[in-house]
């Protein structure tokens, strides 16, 4: 009933995008309200949707939902064009269109002073929402590949938001160019990986249908190295997305667009497309646990090195960007350690070895709703305190707890749960990554390298719990900064209702995992013998809480956060510790090292000159040289031989006369001596 | 009877002088004039055929020939008079200017 209507999910908000577009120079706030109108739209749709997908057992039997019409076809292949309804895709049209909606009603606060650049902005957020609706409700790969693309076109638009004029001057403004400059191309990197494995899968499957693809009986068919191959290409197209390492440069960079967007890109939409496309082609993944403990070790790796970079940076909006890019980590070395043991369950056909693979899946997906929210709190705060201190360094903050209650107490909320806190919602989902990857250590021949991830995702925990309350505290609390002294004051309601909504939800969302959500968005094999999202098997509230507290590990991380948490307050606070004594007034090489974000920038840098100008100089040569050498060549002949004919035209007609004189003797002298060549008398 | 060679080596002869004179003249009437000398060789060669074979269909091209022929050397003395108009001389070499 309502589940036909799922189109309207991703063209609504497009709708507005064409609407705004055209005439939001004329409508108040810049058309801020439609597409504010949009994106509660897709929400309401989403939630029917949902609601007759979760209450009808035709769908929820099976699993999922879909229906296609053909788009086009090219021989042999067919694409198509429709909609495929899961718990997943519910869950992430669900968070996406709700955050979107909270961050756009923020928007008509924080980008009040933008006058006529309203308009392109609130054009650009429909745009954005558009891509990140329609990968969720997409049918097949392509289909996805493209609302893909319009989020890398988007996150370029608004990341270059202020590459014009920025308010903090022209270097702010180029700096905000070459960031979306540098966003755009490393995205893309991964994109070409991305579309090479979609060329991989179609030519292996013959369709690029979910139905088709995911089908274990197709993939038993198929050459399990075409299969490796298409998982890696798309899992590289996954890195450049979810910036993880290698490829993590351009998340902290984007920081220089405005404070919503980087809360959109980091909450709601774009990063959270990877950690979407990996749980999307789980069937896929898991058909080797090799790929699986690449994936976990990736997300391990980033999720360790970017707590690293946060801890001692001074920028409020790049902590935050870092601790993206340590959650996004979390949540990749989650479904890569269920995944692993989900493929060697498969392969050996273990069933209880499975379902623990199936914990790392919810524990994957928990992190990103719970992310989704606590990370669109924790950026819209400190949009809030920028708005009102009018900087972005710490330094120059603090004191803030007394002239700004209501944000100070909610990012308070938002750092509880990012750190794990117990009980609030970012303690629940780490400490199912957590136990994923230690359960994981235990298996396999490779099973020993998840304990080393463990080990790294532990030590992220105290870092997470350190720097975000080193951030808090910095600008909350302490000494009043030059900012603090010039702050007009808590920012407007359209402001402060969504932090208070997002806080709420920070807090409690992760608890939902105890009353039964993770039957939604858990996987297994079905009677059926094929893959489904949420299979209807959960663990329940004591499983759960058995799970979590019987469990030493869990007292240790949580001591761990607790100390972490102290350490800050001391340094901070009550600045009781100074932290100049143990960075050396920040000249000890690992001070230096985290603040030049370990060397990543130069890296890329150094590769970008050396590997990007060779290349780029070899291209230009064989650009002029051979093929515009080629061209000229070959014009300047034709010119020049034209010119030198053109002298035999001498205009005298006795001239003329003569060489067809001649011409008649040499004809008359050819036709003689072939008459006789040819045995004439 | 004079035999046939006797005349086609008049008609050689007459046709190579006026190639030489459309060649080597200077003075367009000379050409114009060494051209119907290049035609009336022609005509020769043709009644000569046909006295020979006895078929009068040679002769019925020579009346063909000489019609357009005169009516060519209208057009060639006209063209030639306003070239004379046009640039006060007749002289090939000086009248070049329809070339590249």
């Amino acid at each position: 009933m309502f589940v036909e209507y799922t189109w309207l999910i991703p063209l609504v908000p497009m709708l507005c995008f064409v609407i705004v577009g055209f005439f939001g120079k004329k409508m108040p706030e810049g058309g801020g309200h439609v597409a504010i109108f949009g994106a509660l739209f897709a929400f309401a749709v989403s939630v029917l949707v949902a609601y007759e997908f979760f209450t009808s057992a035709a769908y929820s039997a099976p699993g999922y939902v879909t229906a296609q019409i053909a788009w086009f076809s090219i021989g042999d292949f067919g694409i198509n064009v429709g909609y495929y309804i899961d718990s997943l895709s519910c869950l992430m049209m669900l968070f996406a269109s709700f955050i979107s909606t909270l961050i756009f009603v923020y928007s008509i606060g924080y980008m009040h002073g933008e006058g006529v650049k309203k308009r392109r902005y609130y054009a650009e957020v429909s745009l954005f929402l558009t891509g990140m609706l329609g990968l969720a409700v997409s049918s097949n790969f392509l289909e996805m590949f493209v609302f893909w693309e319009v989020m890398g076109l988007c996150s370029y638009l608004l990341i270059g938001f202020w590459s014009f004029t920025h308010p903090s001057g022209d270097d702010a403004a180029d700096n905000a160019a070459s960031a979306a400059k540098k966003a755009f191309l490393v995205t893309r990197l991964g994109d070409v990986c991305l579309m090479g494995g979609l060329f991989i899968l179609l030519y292996a499957f013959g369709s690029l249908d979910y139905l088709t693809v995911f089908d274990t009986a197709a993939m038993a068919a198929v050459d399990p190295n075409m299969v490796l191959l298409a998982s890696l290409l798309i899992f590289g197209g996954v890195i450049g997305k979810s910036a993880q390492f290698p490829l993590l440069d351009w998340l902290p960079d984007a920081m220089a667009g405005p404070t919503t967007v980087s809360a959109l890109i980091h909450a709601a939409t774009m990063v959270k497309a990877g950690v979407y496309l990996v749980a999307r082609c789980f069937p896929l993944f898991t058909q080797n646990p090799e790929l699986m403990l690449f994936v976990g070790i990736i997300g391990g790796i980033t999720a360790f090195f970017a707590a690293t970079m946060a801890l001692n940076n001074m920028n409020i909006k790049k902590v935050l960007a870092y601790s993206t890019l340590s959650q996004l980590g979390y949540m990749f070395l989650a479904l890569g350690a269920g995944g692993y043991m989900m493929a060697l369950g498969i392969q050996s056909g273990d069933t209880h070895l499975i379902a623990a693979g199936a914990v790392g899946y919810t524990a994957g997906c928990l992190h990103m709703a719970n992310h989704a929210f606590f990370k669109a709190l924790l950026f819209l705060g400190s949009g809030s305190v920028i708005h009102s201190a009018g900087t972005e360094d710490m330094r120059e903050m603090g004191g803030l707890h007394k002239k700004m209650k209501i944000t100070s107490v909610t990012m308070l909320i938002g750092s509880l749960s990012i750190a794990g806190f117990p009980l609030f919602s970012g303690f629940w989902s780490k400490e199912l990554v957590l136990e994923t990857a230690m359960h994981a250590g235990s298996y396999g021949v490779e099973g020993y390298l998840f304990t080393a991830m463990w080990v790294l995702a532990v030590v992220t925990a105290f870092m997470t719990a350190f720097y975000m309350f080193r951030m808090w505290f910095m600008t909350f609390k302490g000494k009043p900064g030059h900012g603090t002294e010039h702050c007009h004051g808590e920012s407007p309601k359209s402001m402060t209702v969504p932090l208070i909504i997002l806080s709420v939800f920070a807090a409690a969302v992760g608890c939902m995992i105890l009353f039964g959500f993770d039957e939604y968005i858990t996987t297994g094999i079905n009677a059926a013998g094929q893959f489904q999202v949420g299979s209807g098997h959960g663990h329940g509230m004591t499983g759960w809480l058995e799970d979590i507290f019987m469990s030493a590990y869990t007292y240790l991380t949580v001591a761990l956060v607790l100390i972490a948490i102290g350490i800050a307050y001391l340094m901070y606070s009550r600045k009781s510790v100074d932290p100049g004594k143990i960075n050396r007034n920040g000249n000890s090489l690992i001070y230096r090292a985290l603040s030049n974000r370990w060397w990543f920038p130069q890296l890329y840098n150094q590769i970008g000159w050396k590997l990007g100008y060779g290349v780029a100089k070899g291209v230009e040569f064989v650009d002029r040289q051979v093929i515009d050498g080629t061209v000229n060549a070959l014009s300047s002949a034709v010119v020049g031989s034209g010119e030198s004919l053109s002298k035999t035209q001498t205009g005298n007609v006795r001239d003329y006369a003569a060489v067809v004189m001649a011409g008649i003797v040499a004809l008359f002298i050819l036709t003689v001596v072939l008459f006789y060549l040819m045995g004439g008398a | 009877m004079i035999p046939i060679e006797v005349y086609l080596i008049f008609a050689a002869v007459l046709f190579a002088i006026g190639a030489y004179g459309v060649v080597v003249k200077n003075n367009t009437i000379v050409v114009l004039m060494c051209i119907e000398l290049m035609l009336n060789a022609a005509n020769i060669n043709f009644i000569v055929f046909s006295a020979f074979t006895a078929d009068v269909l040679g002769q019925v091209f020579v009346i063909m020939s000489i019609s357009v022929a005169a009516a060519e050397v209208a057009v060639g003395i006209a063209i030639l008079l306003n070239a004379y108009k046009a640039r006060k001389t007749i002289e090939a070499d000086s009248l070049t200017s329809m070339r590249w």
